[in-house]
């Protein structure tokens, strides 16, 4: 008889081992199960050029949950944060934006591209922090059912209003045009400098398959520019070691509230006895039992991958189906010999130490997306550089360093070809875009690792490469992320739950998603049964 | 104030008029004051040619809301509606070809020759449109909302949304709660698979505005639409004798109703004394004294050209300066020395009744996409998307014998061109139209007798619509409801005591259905009285 756990947590990423460390912690016995030889997820570190670390996927922290730094005390269990400081822009023009966390100096550097910008730049940050923290407590709150007179989410509904109504008429006016408008209409209602603009609207299509000028697209520059406020310095960050030493750092915490974890353990199905899951059967045919699994892979894996269809209602089922995820972006990672040397502003420097990006102006990132629509990669397109090793040298051979480039778009489904042999030529695309500031680049690359949205898929269990595990898009945000009527963690199959980031608040290395699974999880043992009838059948009727 | 007090009005639209008419109704002296020699603004007929007229904008109806028709009882001042059917006729270049009639099931018919699951689908989609539009519907007639102090009223009418919002069921409510903020194309794409289909119906939710299919929220706009037709396509609807003929009968209503209408009377400039309208300023000095003023002008017309912005709080100033307003449509009117013959048409006799609603040429979503690409960098498509109309087939009135008179609405159109200026591109835009549609009628280049154009620029210099926007402000999310045209003066009202809004740039706006104006009056009644 195989030996049955009280919670079975299917995927080892950032979510899945919050998840399991908080239920591990109130004393449960939990295992998680993760495909692959490392953990992570998409939070990950290896070492695929000898001597040489890449946080593969995701390589920036700013949204980790400080509730859950403290609770699980991950600084004790090795987690270290490093300031990455700043975004530099350079420009074809060979002028370049600079700006740091250093808020005058930022508008000192404004101020050359436009004095009106640099004025707006202070009110605009004045603006940001009470949006930023209206939208906080959002992230840590089990979305409220919309549609049900049940006074628990009435309540919510109501507290959600009442604050809203608490906002003064101007904080109103922007936050309404945040949750609707697109990033380039908002910002051009603030600033007049292109590049500014650019490089500020950015953020608003990260994750998503939308352009800048897209409605929708101001709320995700929200959801990032959070980040940015979220405690002096640390704010964005690299942590020491790399984006997998976070994985790492939680990992040990559960491990020490004596989670048990199991890599190259990859499920095959979930067991579901009437409409009620038992447990697992790996790809190997091993079987765990437990009362409650709580999966942290996407709504596409956990649904139509490891359920057979005929367990689950039809409506859900189309729900499961219509979730969109539609990958936008690649990662090109890179061995570096040197420092890669920008035209605009020669030699090393403090530049180098915070994100460089490759958005020089609006119709720039529109074109990106354009060619996107159509099914190509993006010929110019955004990218998102850091040089860890410049912050942290332990993650490259002394004198040798990493570039890491976020690249989008590069869309999921392609016009015409296969990822695999269009592979070369976005990374060729993504080095020569980059040659076009930085000239030295050809030169100084050792070796190259690029990761097309297929790899992300295949190698990472991100469905169609999607980093965020569904785009953060209005339809699928909040009460509606993943699955209309399904947004509270629970499903349809009794004692099995979702902890990923395709549950409110969606993705980045928040935590946050695996930490409220874990709330919901327990309240509904401490309710006595660990099933989800009440709100499953709530949700459903 | 008391009754039969004189109430200037700004503009001699449909929505200005029909507040006029309302005002007259509730015991006041409205006086209409329209800066060219004929009411009508954006829905007027005229000779653009030598025998031949047009609606020379608006070429549909919206229709107008039930109970506004109701009241105006418009077939007592000589309008007789023309309704068409089919409805729409959508060509593709291959010479398929698609009907989309009043009747559901003949329309599936069509629809199966593409595809059955779509025609399938189609029922079902009919279906949840007017279910959903029923809600927007009753949310165009009420006034939005004060959000710091809600009236009673307000409260009353949320609790009635509510209600209409539950009789949706879950399913239904979620489904409203996605579908605002989606992107059309993926709207579509959740009922159809055939291109022409979907290109055909998620065309009504980029109409005017600055939106392609693939941006988030042209949903809402198809919604919205919806609740003044919730034909899936919309109305293609229009008066004997053109548009004017619908504004000229509103005109009639409302002086029988005891409005007063001058035309040939531009106002310059609304006078403004301690916070409060004092009267109207016009072009030629003549001064009127007045209690209140209710501009059918847009909003930006009105807070920048009219009123002494010094007048103006410098927040709401700001607000308005930030609503968006630059259009993104042209117009082309053809007089044709016959009937063009589509290549997707077979029979003369059939074809006459094909082409007499609207004539959508736009074949794929992403035909529609690249259409809009070009506007987002300050140029006209090369290949736009067209609804055009042959209004001559059903009303030969407006034509010579044998003749024919086509209106194309053609879209993108940006008001700001990067390069040239509209007066050098007016007939390049013009030929490209011709072009476009010589693809599906292959004799229309050689029946082309003589060719308006009408660009954003002429929209704003000739017409009045500032930026040449035809709904007076974008339709997007962040400009709809409560924040049309801005958040907090979404209620008709204005920061100048006695200046009032009753035009498409306050709620709900978007077409001929005079949901605006009869809004308005409501507002302006309880305000005055």
């Amino acid at each position: 008889m195989a030996t049955k756990y009280d919670v079975i947590v299917i995927g080892g990423g950032h979510n899945g081992l919050v998840n399991a460390a908080y239920l591990a912690k109130a004393g449960k016995k939990v295992v998680v199960l993760e495909r692959r030889h490392v953990l992570g997820g998409a939070a990950v570190t290896e070492e695929i050029v000898p001597g040489f670390l890449f946080s593969e996927c995701s390589y920036v922290v700013s949204l980790l949950r400080p509730e859950i730094i403290r609770e699980l005390d991950l600084p004790r269990h090795g987690l270290e944060i490093l300031p990455l400081d700043g975004t530099f822009s350079p420009m074809p023009s060979g002028d370049y934006l600079w700006r740091v966390n250093d808020h005058a100096k930022s508008i000192r550097d404004i101020r050359r591209h436009s004095r009106l910008d640099a004025e707006a730049y202070d009110e605009f940050s004045k603006m940001m922090t009470p949006m930023c923290r209206f939208v906080k407590p959002i992230l840590s709150m089990i979305p409220p059912d919309p549609t049900t007179l049940n006074p628990k989410d009435l309540k919510q509904l109501h507290f959600l209003m009442q604050r809203f109504r608490e906002l003064s008429s101007d904080e109103r006016y922007t936050l309404v045009q945040l949750m609707t408008m697109s990033s380039a209409d908002f910002l051009d209602q603030w600033f007049e400098t292109d590049v500014l603009k650019a490089t500020m609207s950015a953020s608003g299509i990260i994750g998503t398959f939308l352009g800048i000028r897209s409605p929708g697209t101001a709320y995700v520059l929200l959801h990032h520019y959070m980040g940015e406020i979220d405690g002096a310095f640390r704010s964005w960050g690299f942590s020491r070691g790399g984006t997998g030493a976070i994985s790492n750092a939680i990992a040990d915490a559960a491990r020490e509230a004596g989670v048990e974890i199991r890599t190259k353990a990859p499920v095959g199905k979930i067991l579901v006895k009437n409409g009620r899951t038992t447990g697992v059967v790996l790809q190997s045919g091993e079987e765990l039992f437990a009362n409650v699994v709580s999966s942290s892979v996407d709504p596409h894996l956990t649904f139509e991958k490891f359920i057979e269809p005929n367990e689950l209602p039809a409506d859900f089922l189309e729900g499961v189906r219509r979730y969109k995820f539609r990958g936008s972006s690649g990662k090109v990672n890179l061995a570096l010999d040197a420092l890669p040397n920008f035209k605009s502003l020669p030699g090393p420097g403090a530049h180098l130490r915070g994100a460089v990006s490759i958005s020089p102006s609006m119709d720039y990132m529109e074109r990106a997306y354009d060619d996107a629509k159509y099914g190509h990669f993006s010929r110019k397109p955004y990218i998102d550089m850091v040089i860890p090793s410049l912050t942290d040298p332990s993650v490259a051979p002394p004198g040798k360093h990493v570039l890491s480039c976020f690249v989008q778009y590069a869309p999921y489904k392609l016009a015409e070809g296969t990822w695999d042999d269009q592979k070369k030529a976005f990374g060729d695309n993504v080095i020569n875009t980059i040659a076009e500031y930085a000239p030295n680049i050809k030169d100084i690359i050792i070796d190259r690792q690029v990761l097309t949205p297929l790899d992300l898929e295949r190698d990472f269990g991100l469905t169609q490469g999607n980093i965020f595990q569904g785009e953060l898009s209005l339809e699928q945000l909040f009460f509606l992320r993943p699955v209309a009527g399904w947004a509270y963690y629970r499903t349809p199959i009794d004692n099995l739950y979702m902890c990923g980031s395709a549950t409110h608040p969606g993705g980045g290395i928040m935590g946050a998603n695996g930490r409220i699974a874990s709330q919901v999880i327990l309240k509904n043992w401490k309710g006595g049964s660990s099933g989800s009838t009440a709100t499953a059948s709530k949700a459903a009727n | 104030m008391p009754l039969g007090q004189r109430i200037a009005i700004i503009g001699g639209g449909h929505n200005a008029l029909i507040t006029a008419f309302y005002l007259a109704k509730g015991g006041f002296k409205p006086l209409v004051l329209e800066r060219r020699e004929m009411v009508g603004g954006g829905a007027i007929t005229e000779e653009f040619h030598p025998g031949f007229r047009a609606s020379t904008l608006a070429h549909t109806l919206g229709p107008l809301r039930a109970d506004i028709a109701k009241d105006l009882q418009l077939e007592n001042f000589h309008c007789e509606i023309l309704s068409p059917d089919p409805r729409v006729f959508a060509p593709s270049p291959d010479g398929k070809a698609l009907f989309f009639y009043n009747d559901v099931a003949k329309t599936a018919a069509g629809i199966a020759n593409f595809s059955a699951k779509d025609a399938a689908k189609y029922t079902q989609f009919v279906a949840s449109l007017e279910e959903t539009a029923g809600f927007f519907t009753q949310l165009t007639s009420i006034t939005p909302p004060a959000i710091d102090k809600p009236t009673p009223e307000d409260l009353w009418n949320l609790l009635k949304t509510g209600k209409n919002v539950r009789s949706l069921g879950k399913t239904g409510i979620f489904d409203l709660l996605r579908w605002g903020p989606m992107a059309v194309a993926d709207f579509v794409a959740e009922f159809f698979e055939t291109e022409l289909l979907r290109a055909a119906i998620a065309a009504r939710g980029i109409f005017g505005t600055a939106l392609g299919p693939w941006s988030a929220g042209s949903t809402a706009v198809l919604l919205l639409r919806a609740a003044a037709d919730s034909h899936p396509v919309g109305s293609a609807a229009f008066p004997r004798g053109g548009l004017g003929s619908f504004t000229r009968a509103l005109a009639e209503a409302a002086k029988a109703a005891g409005a007063e209408i001058r035309t040939d009377a531009e106002v310059q400039h609304i006078r403004i004394k301690d916070g409060a309208v004092t009267g109207v300023v016009l072009a030629d000095g003549e001064e009127i004294s007045v209690e209140a003023v209710v501009s059918g002008a847009d909003p930006k017309r009105t807070f920048f050209n009219l009123v002494d912005p010094s007048q103006l709080d410098p927040t709401f100033a700001n607000r308005m300066k930030n609503f968006r307003a630059n259009g993104n449509v042209a117009k082309v009117n053809l007089a044709l020395g016959g009937l063009p013959i589509f290549s997707a048409l077979d029979a003369a006799e059939s074809s006459l009744k094909s082409l007499g609603g609207r004539i959508h040429i736009g074949p794929e979503i992403d035909y529609l996409e690249r259409a809009f690409d070009a506007s987002k960098y300050g140029e006209f498509s090369k290949a736009p998307w067209l609804d055009v109309t042959i209004p001559t087939i059903l009303d030969p009135s407006l034509a010579p014998d044998g003749k024919h008179v086509l209106s194309a609405y053609v879209q993108f159109a940006p008001y700001k061109l990067r390069e040239g200026n509209w007066d050098a591109r007016r007939q390049d835009l013009g030929n490209t139209v011709v072009k476009t549609l010589a693809a599906y009628a292959p004799n229309l280049p050689g029946l082309v007798e003589h060719m308006q154009v009408i660009t954003p620029k002429d929209l704003e210099s000739s017409y009045g619509f500032t930026g040449g926007h035809i709904f007076h402000g974008e339709l997007a999310l962040d400009q709809i409801f409560t924040m049309r045209p801005i958040l907090d003066w979404a209620r008709y009202k204005t920061p100048v005591r006695g200046l009032f809004l009753c035009g498409s740039g306050t709620h709900p706006g978007n077409g001929l259905t005079g949901a605006s104006g009869a809004n308005a009056a409501r507002e302006i009644i309880r305000d005055l009285r």
